[in-house]
């Protein structure tokens, strides 16, 4: 079988993880054409790329390749079946990301994205022209990293009601939160010491406020449960005021203090704010981990526990995306 | 009534304190409407001395009745015009737990349990204060009891709304029961 061609838009962690993957040739893909913020770089018609040089050359001079193949142009011009999506997220607009995603749609390409923003900014005209085009548009990676939690929901437990489902979606708060349980450190302390180990980035306000989780919650609600939603639907309640004297309170009836996502679909209800949750309860995890419960109507509880963040982690979402994209359409 | 034939499975065991006039017929005027609604009296307590400032006089009545007479025994002694100052926590039973953070004393905490008792639908049967500092933000752990679920509901957002008049943060209890 041909392998099917990816053009890769990113080159930091997550693109080093994917690039890692992809070089099993089992799994039948090649990389054709690959960009970064700066210059992109294409691959000799019936090529591929060897990813080993492209960020060798990234390393040595900052730059992947040719400062004329712009990632719109890679876009729009370069050869491939797939668009592998995974530049770091702009909440705000979602872009160039969501450019990038809308014209390869467009061209007939099918799009694979770890990037919330475009997703969870315009998810339903996404969908719509990946149908009117008959592609694919995956995104497990954006939600929960490593955690098949769509592909969960939609296939896993498919025909299921869900009634509710809480989440534990942002590592950073919930390194943060098991460190001021653990230790007693108050809310800086337990920051500073994030950043430190590189679990926090210089900048932990999108995390820190709820908004990274309330993003992922958004992507949820309408790739899941099509409930419409925009981010100014979900209630917003950050971590940045809790004191260990809270956490130390909740101990003393065997409780913890996490920062829950939660869906509850039919009353429409999105919400991220720090919850009393018993220290026992199957969605409490420790250090970076990332959880979810869903309250099946079938299936009963259910709950998904896994690294929510990392290279070669967002990775497997990715490659699970990328197969499901190659069972479907890669017949040829 | 008195004759025991209510006593089912939703009978509860309630505490009431009321507040009547100190005039002849009062007494009366509170029991009838307890005894109308079918509750057994267990006891009538009433002492002298309990006055109010206002020249009320304040009776604890304990009885057990059905649950879901409650409310038409609090009607009837509101009509009667008896007020009901404290109902006992004997038929509170939701139980949660808040955790509240900011300047809770600065802010009045009294005033701030006063209004979800004097709402008369539940009960903070709790609170432990933890004050670093004067100028630091305090923490509070808060345990409400209420009658059932709807109760507690309105007794989170009467404390929803006074945390976003004193700018509390509130931590409550994620809630996965279906």
């Amino acid at each position: 079988m041909t392998p099917m061609k990816v053009a890769l838009l990113g080159l930091g962690s997550v693109g080093r993880g994917v690039a890692q993957v992809l070089s099993n040739p089992s799994y039948g893909f090649v990389i054709t054409a690959a960009a970064d913020s700066k210059s992109g770089v294409v691959a000799e018609q019936g090529t591929s790329l060897n990813m080993d040089d492209v960020f060798s050359r990234k390393a040595a001079t900052g730059k992947c390749g040719d400062a004329a193949w712009t990632a719109d142009r890679i876009v729009k011009e370069a050869e491939y079946d797939i668009l592998v999506e995974v530049t770091p997220t702009n909440a705000q607009t979602g872009e160039p990301a969501l450019s990038n995603i809308r014209a390869a749609l467009q061209r007939g390409k099918h799009v694979v994205t770890s990037n919330k923003g475009p997703v969870s900014i315009a998810y339903p005209e996404l969908s719509r022209l990946a149908a009117e085009h008959n592609v694919a548009f995956l995104f497990e990676g954006t939600v929960a990293g490593a955690v098949p939690i769509i592909n969960g929901l939609t296939h896993g437990l498919a025909g299921n009601k869900v009634h509710q489902l809480f989440g534990i979606l942002n590592g950073t708060c919930n390194y943060v939160l098991t460190r001021m349980e653990e230790e007693g450190l108050t809310y800086s302390q337990a920051l500073d010491e994030a950043r430190d180990l590189g679990y926090a980035e210089a900048d932990p306000t999108y995390d820190v406020n709820g908004t990274d989780a309330a993003i992922k919650l958004v992507i949820l609600a309408n790739a899941v449960f099509n409930m419409g939603v925009t981010l100014d639907d979900v209630i917003r309640i950050g971590i940045d005021r809790l004191t260990p004297d809270a956490l130390r309170m909740a101990g003393t009836t065997g409780h913890t203090i996490r920062l829950i996502a939660s869906i509850h679909p039919d009353k429409r209800l999105l919400e991220v704010s720090p919850r009393l949750i018993p220290k026992d309860h199957p969605l409490v995890v420790e250090g970076t981990l990332n959880s979810v419960t869903v309250e099946t109507e079938l299936a009963g509880p259910i709950t998904f526990i896994g690294r929510g963040a990392g290279s070669v982690e967002t990775a497997s979402a990715v490659l699970a995306d990328l197969l499901a994209v190659k069972e479907r359409y890669g017949g040829a | 009534m008195g004759d025991g034939l209510l006593l089912g499975l939703d009978t509860v065991q309630i505490s009431l304190r009321l507040e009547l006039n100190d005039k002849p017929g009062q007494l009366l005027a509170a029991i009838k409407p307890v005894s109308d609604s079918g509750a057994n009296i267990i006891s009538i307590m009433h002492q002298r001395g309990a006055e109010a400032s206002n020249g009320t006089l304040i009776v604890d009545i304990v009885v057990s009745l059905p649950q879901s007479r409650l409310d038409q025994l609090k009607t009837a002694l509101t009509e009667n015009g008896i007020e009901i100052i404290r109902i006992g926590t004997e038929h509170l039973t939701c139980t949660k737990t808040f955790i509240l953070i900011g300047h809770i004393l600065h802010t009045d905490l009294t005033d701030t349990v006063n209004r979800i008792d004097k709402a008369n639908i539940a009960e903070v049967t709790e609170l432990h204060i933890i004050m670093p500092h004067i100028t630091q933000p305090s923490t509070a752990k808060l345990t409400i009891k209420a009658a059932g679920a709807a109760e507690m509901e309105q007794a989170f957002e009467i404390l929803m709304k006074i945390a976003e008049e004193k700018h509390l943060l509130i931590v409550d209890e994620m809630e996965d029961e279906p």
